[in-house]
C-alpha cells in the first residue's frame, strides 16, 4: 500500500497531469461538445437564426429527412465522392510512394514536388482547377481537342462536374497520402524485400503479399483520415461548383450549409450534421471491424 | 555439385574501392567461412555472391556458369540474414512455404512434405503455426535457416546469423549448424566478425582486411602458419604478441635481436627489423635466472577459468603469456621468460608479411 510521501507525490502527480489537461478540455467542451450539445437540441425545434425564438417539432425535422429528395442526393453524391476518391487516391499515393521509396538521385525532388498540391490552400487549388477545366480556354479542353476529341464542359455538365471535382481531390489527396505511406514503407526492414528478391518472388507479388500488410497499420489510418476528410468536403464545391449544375454536386456539408445559412433553417441544417456525424461514425465503425483485424502492427 | 568461384571480384561505392579483387574458389559441400573486422567488406562480398549488390569488376560463377550479373533468383542460392528477415505478419510454415508458393512449380504436398521435413530436421516442427513474435531468437534463427533448406538450393549463404543470439544459444546454434552442413552435405558461405565461429565452424576461412583477402585455409592453418601480422593477430585469443627485433642473417638463419634478448631463428632474410610473432601459449615463464632467454615484469594477470593470462612488460613491448592458474606469477614480479622457438613466426616489419623458414 502507497502511504505517506509517496501517496502524496502520486497525488500531487495525477493532480498537475488533471490541471495540464484542463485548457484543452475547457477548449473540447466550448467549441465541440457543447456544439454538437446544442445541435442535437436545435435538430428537435425550429430555430429563428437572430432570434430568441425557438418553436418545439419533436421528429418532424428527421421525418423530413425521408421525403428530401436533396438530402438523398447530397448523401449519394458523398458516398460516391468518398468510394471513388479515397481508394483511388491510397492507390495511387500507394504507387508513387513505391516508386519514390528508393535511394536514386532527385527522389527529394520528386517527392517534394508530389506533396506540393497538399500545401496549396483548397480554395486556391479549387479556383485553379476552374480555370484547367473552363470550356473554352482552359488547358485540359485544349489538350483534348488537340486530340480531336470534342471539348467537355467540365463543371457545367452534370454527368461531369463530380467526376471532375473527384480528380481534383485525388490530386490534392494523394500527395499527403503518399508522405504518409513513404514514412511506413521506409520503417520496412530492407532484407525482407531482399529474403523475397532470393527467393524470386516477382515485384507485385512483394507489393501484395509483403508491402502492403507490413504499411497495414498506416494503411488504415489513411483510410479513417481519408474518410473524415472526404466526408467533410465543402470547400472544393464552394469554390468551383455552389453544388451544381442541378445539385450533381452537392454534398452533405454544402447542403448543410445552405439550410443553416442560406435559408436560414438551423433546425434542419442540426438535424443533417447529426445525420452526417452518425453516419461517419458509423463508417468508421465499419472499416474498424473489417480492416482493423487484418491491420499487422510490425513486431506484435 | 555446387562450386563457387570468385574471380577477381571487386567493389565499388561511387568510384570508391570497397572490395578488391577478391579471388576465392569454395568447393562442393565446403563451409567456408568470409571472417574480418567490421568494414572489412565481408559482407559485402557475400551480398554480392547472393546478388544483392552489382559486382563492379571481376566474374562470378557458380557450378561454372557465369552468374555475375545474374538476378538474385537465377543463382540458385538462399541466404540467411542476421536479422532472419522472417516475414513478421506470416507463420513460420508461411514465412518456409511463400518463396516455393509464388515461384517454383512444386505441389502444394510437395512443399508441405519438403517444410515438415525441414522441420524435422530443425526440432521446429512445434512451432509452425506460430508467428515470429512469439518465437525466442534461436527459434527464429531455425525458421530462417528452414525456410533456406526447403528451397534445396546449390548454396546457403549466412550473413551473421548468430550475432544476435546470446552466448550460450551462439555456441548451441554453432554445433547446429555444423551437424546440418555434415548431415545435408550443404556448400556454405558463412560471414562472421567473430573468429571462434569462423575457426570453429569453417572447413576453411578466408580472412578479408579492408577489402583484400589476407589469407584463405583451414582454421588450424590460419592459426599455426599466418601469412601476415594481420591474420596472426586477428585469429587467436588472446592475440599473437609480436616483439620489434633487429635481423641479421647468421649461418643457416639469422640472428634476432630485441633489446632485452638475442636469439637465432631458422627464418633467412636480409638484415633489417622485424616482428618476432609469439603467440600466449608459445612463452615459457620461469624464473627470472641465467636459463630464461630474457627477463620481463608482470603488468597484469588474468584469471580465465582453467588457466591465466600473464601481461609481462620486455624491454618497451608487452606480450601475453598463457600459464596454469597454480603458476600465475605475482604482480610485478621480475620473471623469466624464454619462447618456444620451434613455433614463433617471423615478420618483415615493413611490409607485415611472414619471412619463410628454410
Amino acid at each position: 500500500m502507497v502511504t505517506g510521501p509517496a501517496l502524496r507525490a502520486r497525488v500531487s502527480e495525477a493532480g498537475l497531469a488533471y490541471l495540464l489537461l484542463l485548457p484543452s478540455l475547457v477548449f473540447l467542451a466550448t467549441f465541440t461538445y457543447w456544439p454538437i450539445l446544442r445541435s442535437i437540441y436545435f435538430s428537435f425545434h425550429d430555430v429563428v437564426l437572430g432570434s430568441n425564438k425557438i418553436y418545439f417539432l419533436g421528429f418532424e425535422n428527421y421525418e423530413r429527412l425521408w421525403t428530401d429528395k436533396l438530402f438523398w442526393k447530397s448523401l449519394g453524391n458523398t458516398v460516391f465522392y468518398t468510394l471513388v476518391t479515397i481508394p483511388c487516391a491510397i492507390t495511387v499515393a500507394l504507387l508513387l510512394a513505391v516508386a519514390l521509396d528508393s535511394k536514386l538521385r532527385g527522389m527529394t525532388f520528386y517527392r517534394s514536388a508530389f506533396f506540393y498540391p497538399v500545401m496549396i490552400p483548397s480554395v486556391a487549388a479549387g479556383m485553379v482547377w476552374v480555370f484547367l477545366y473552363a470550356p473554352g480556354y482552359g488547358p485540359i479542353n485544349s489538350a483534348i481537342a488537340a486530340l480531336g476529341l470534342p471539348k467537355v464542359e467540365w463543371l457545367y455538365d452534370a454527368r461531369w462536374a463530380l467526376p471532375a471535382i473527384i480528380f481534383m481531390s485525388i490530386w490534392k489527396y494523394a500527395g499527403y497520402f503518399m508522405l504518409i505511406l513513404l514514412a511506413a514503407l521506409q520503417m520496412i526492414p530492407a532484407d525482407l524485400h531482399e529474403a523475397a528478391k532470393l527467393d524470386g518472388v516477382s515485384a507485385i507479388d512483394r507489393l501484395i503479399h509483403i508491402t502492403v500488410p507490413l504499411i497495414s497499420p498506416t494503411l488504415y489510418f489513411v483510410i479513417i483520415i481519408g474518410l473524415l476528410h472526404s466526408y467533410q468536403i465543402f470547400d472544393y464545391v464552394y469554390v468551383m461548383t455552389q453544388g451544381g449544375p442541378a445539385d450533381a454536386t452537392n454534398v452533405l456539408t454544402f447542403y448543410i450549409y445552405q439550410n443553416g445559412f442560406q435559408y436560414q433553417d438551423i433546425g434542419y441544417a442540426s438535424t443533417l450534421a447529426n445525420v452526417l456525424l452518425l453516419f461517419v461514425g458509423g463508417l468508421i465503425t465499419l472499416v474498424a471491424l473489417v480492416f482493423g483485424r487484418r491491420v499487422h502492427y510490425l513486431g506484435r | 555439385m555446387a562450386e563457387v568461384v570468385l574471380q577477381g571480384v571487386s567493389k565499388s561505392y561511387q568510384g570508391k574501392p570497397t572490395v578488391h579483387a577478391v579471388d576465392l574458389a569454395v568447393a562442393d559441400k565446403e563451409f567456408m567461412v568470409l571472417v574480418g573486422p567490421s568494414g572489412c567488406g565481408k559482407s559485402t562480398t557475400l551480398r554480392m555472391i547472393a546478388g544483392l549488390e552489382d559486382i563492379t569488376a571481376g566474374r562470378l560463377l557458380i557450378d561454372g556458369r557465369d552468374v555475375t550479373h545474374a538476378e538474385p533468383q537465377k543463382r540458385d542460392i538462399a541466404m540467411v540474414f542476421q536479422s532472419y528477415a522472417l516475414y513478421p505478419h506470416m507463420t513460420a510454415y508461411r514465412n518456409m512455404a511463400f518463396g516455393l508458393l509464388k515461384t517454383s512449380s512444386l505441389s502444394k504436398p510437395e512443399i508441405d512434405r519438403r517444410i515438415r521435413e525441414a522441420a524435422e530436421i530443425l526440432h521446429i516442427t512445434h512451432l509452425l503455426e506460430r508467428k515470429p513474435n512469439v518465437l525466442s531468437g534461436g527459434e527464429r534463427q531455425r525458421v530462417a535457416i528452414g525456410r533456406a533448406l526447403v528451397r534445396q538450393p546449390k548454396v546457403f549463404l549466412f550473413d551473421e546469423p548468430l550475432s544476435n543470439l546470446d552466448a550460450k544459444l551462439r555456441t548451441h546454434m554453432r554445433g547446429e549448424l555444423k551437424r546440418l552442413h555434415k548431415e545435408l552435405g550443404l556448400t556454405v558461405i558463412y560471414v562472421t566478425h567473430d573468429q571462434i565461429e569462423a575457426m570453429t565452424l569453417g572447413t576453411r576461412v578466408a580472412i578479408l582486411s579492408d577489402g583484400r583477402l589476407q589469407q584463405v585455409g583451414a582454421p588450424m592453418d590460419l592459426y599455426m602458419r599466418p601469412q601476415n601480422t594481420f591474420v596472426a593477430t586477428f585469429i587467436g585469443s588472446p592475440e599473437m604478441s609480436l616483439l620489434r627485433c633487429a635481423m641479421k642473417p647468421n649461418g643457416s638463419g639469422s640472428v634476432v635481436s630485441h633489446p632485452a634478448f638475442t636469439t637465432h631463428v631458422p627464418e633467412r632474410a636480409d638484415a633489417g627489423e622485424i616482428l618476432l610473432g609469439v603467440r600466449p601459449e608459445e612463452v615459457i615463464v620461469g624464473p627470472a635466472d641465467g636459463t630464461a632467454l630474457a627477463c620481463g615484469r608482470v603488468d597484469r594477470t588474468e584469471l580465465i577459468g582453467s588457466e591465466a593470462l600473464a601481461e609481462i612488460v620486455v624491454g618497451a613491448d608487452r606480450l601475453v603469456a598463457r600459464t596454469p592458474v597454480t603458476k600465475v606469477p605475482p604482480l610485478g614480479a621480475e620473471v623469466g621468460i624464454s619462447f618456444d622457438m620451434e613455433r614463433v613466426r617471423v615478420f618483415d616489419a615493413a611490409s607485415g608479411r611472414v619471412l619463410s623458414r628454410l
